[in-house]
């Protein structure tokens, strides 16, 4: 394996969760994924853009992270958008408990 | 390159069922996905019990891998016989970047090619073939606190003239920007290379990571220190110097001040807006009382608090 280029201090770095956001098609590219899926996420709560239609929808940068796990436990574990979106809100739940755990000390 | 035993992995038997398999691969999953576990090698036996699906998982990457099972012992060591898999002919689809993430193992026997979900069939997320591309990075703290310039090595697959699949060495230069934290992105637009097609380079993103530090935790945007302390420290209260990622700082401890007292300093946790903080956790260390002096004055201590009882609280 050789380097094969060491490209210029990268002008078009963006930091994602707090500069970009992403339309459905983008969201869809940046994770793999097809635009059903995305939409299934949606209609699930799992994903919240604003915006009334899909083709007007914008995802905060944080989608990404959201979508992103959300593809992989579907593929994993073979869930569908609802099991998806539902361990993702549990996984939610679970960081603000222990993030009140640790500001009670406990942890 | 040793033999991998994919049913111990999985903990089944070789007379296992299909659906048996698939079982016990759903039932370790669940425990290791690295989305949802929180054991420290989940990733690690998450690639495992995957890799062993995946070979497992297909029936007939099963029969192939139980036909090279039956030559070598588990354990030994392992060459493919040339041309072994001539006969073998996988549906395998393309899973673009996670194809490789498979053990040498797996790729002697499957191929790097055909490295695909296997027996994984998804319900809900069908993969369209990647355009951006996906890495970690792992910065130091320090890094995030004043920004830095880092060159990043990243192993990426380059599809060749043949249609071959290689992984080069690609070096990259990032500005790592102030304030970042562990689990956001960076998007470097046009830097996931060609694909090899005629469409535009697709966008690079690299999900940042702290390395463990040996003092700090880090918790969003909060680092939390834990603060070794003299008992006359707590007690009488004291100034003293606090290491913060971005320099020292001088503290003033609280006269009275009991083991994990918290004391926050505002706004020198990582920077942001609103910045967050650094929590300082008390710890009582007590001097050794191994020579004669010293023990001494544990016993003039002991002597003044004669009437101090530390279990106070346990009596019926």
């Amino acid at each position: 394996m050789n380097p094969i280029d060491a490209s210029s201090p990268s002008a078009g770095t963006v930091l994602v969760e707090e500069h970009l956001q992403f339309s459905l098609v983008e969201l869809g590219r940046a994770c793999s994924a097809e635009r059903d899926w995305l939409v299934a996420l949606v209609q699930e709560g799992a994903l919240t853009p604003s915006g009334a239609e899909p083709s007007d929808w914008r995802f905060e940068g944080s989608a990404l992270r959201r979508a992103r796990a959300a593809q992989r436990l579907s593929q994993d574990l073979d869930l569908n958008a609802a099991g998806a979106a539902l361990v993702l809100d549990l996984l939610d739940e679970i960081d603000t408990l222990r993030a009140r755990l640790r500001r009670i000390g406990a942890a | 390159m040793d033999f991998k035993d994919y049913y111990a992995t999985l903990g089944v038997e070789r007379s296992a069922t299909q659906d048996e398999v698939k079982r016990a691969y759903r039932k370790l999953a669940r425990k290791y996905h690295p989305d949802v576990s929180k054991e420290p090698d989940a990733e690690a036996r998450f690639k495992e019990v995957a890799e062993a699906y995946e070979a497992l998982g297909d029936a007939e990457r099963r029969a192939a891998y139980d036909d090279v099972g039956r030559r070598h012992a588990d354990g030994q060591g392992f060459q493919p016989p040339p041309g072994w898999d001539s006969g073998f002919e996988f549906s395998g689809r393309d899973d673009g970047a996670q194809a490789f993430d498979h053990s040498d193992f797996f790729e002697a026997l499957f191929g790097r090619r055909s490295a695909g979900a296997g027996g994984r069939a998804p319900r809900g997320a069908r993969r369209q073939p990647a355009a951006d591309h996906h890495a970690k990075v792992r910065i130091d703290l320090r890094d995030a606190y004043r920004g830095a310039q880092r060159t990043l090595a990243l192993r990426v697959p380059q599809v060749d003239a043949n249609g071959q699949v290689t992984l080069q060495l690609r070096q990259l230069e990032v500005n790592i920007p102030k304030g970042v934290r562990a689990g956001q992105h960076l998007r470097l637009a046009g830097q996931a290379g060609s694909q090899g097609g005629d469409g535009p380079a697709g966008d690079l993103y690299l999900e940042i990571e702290f390395e463990p530090h040996p003092l700090f935790r880090v918790d969003g945007r909060d680092v939390y220190l834990d603060l070794p302390v003299a008992p006359w420290e707590a007690a009488l209260g004291a100034s003293v110097h606090v290491p913060t990622p971005d320099g020292e700082v001088e503290l003033n401890v609280p006269a009275g001040s009991k083991p994990g007292r918290r004391l926050r300093l505002k706004g020198l946790g990582l920077p942001s807006t609103p910045p967050g903080d650094l929590y300082v956790v008390l710890t009582l260390v007590l001097p050794p009382a191994d020579a004669a002096p010293a023990q001494e004055a544990w016993r003039t201590l002991a002597r003044h608090f004669a009437d101090f009882n530390p279990r106070s609280a346990l009596k019926p």
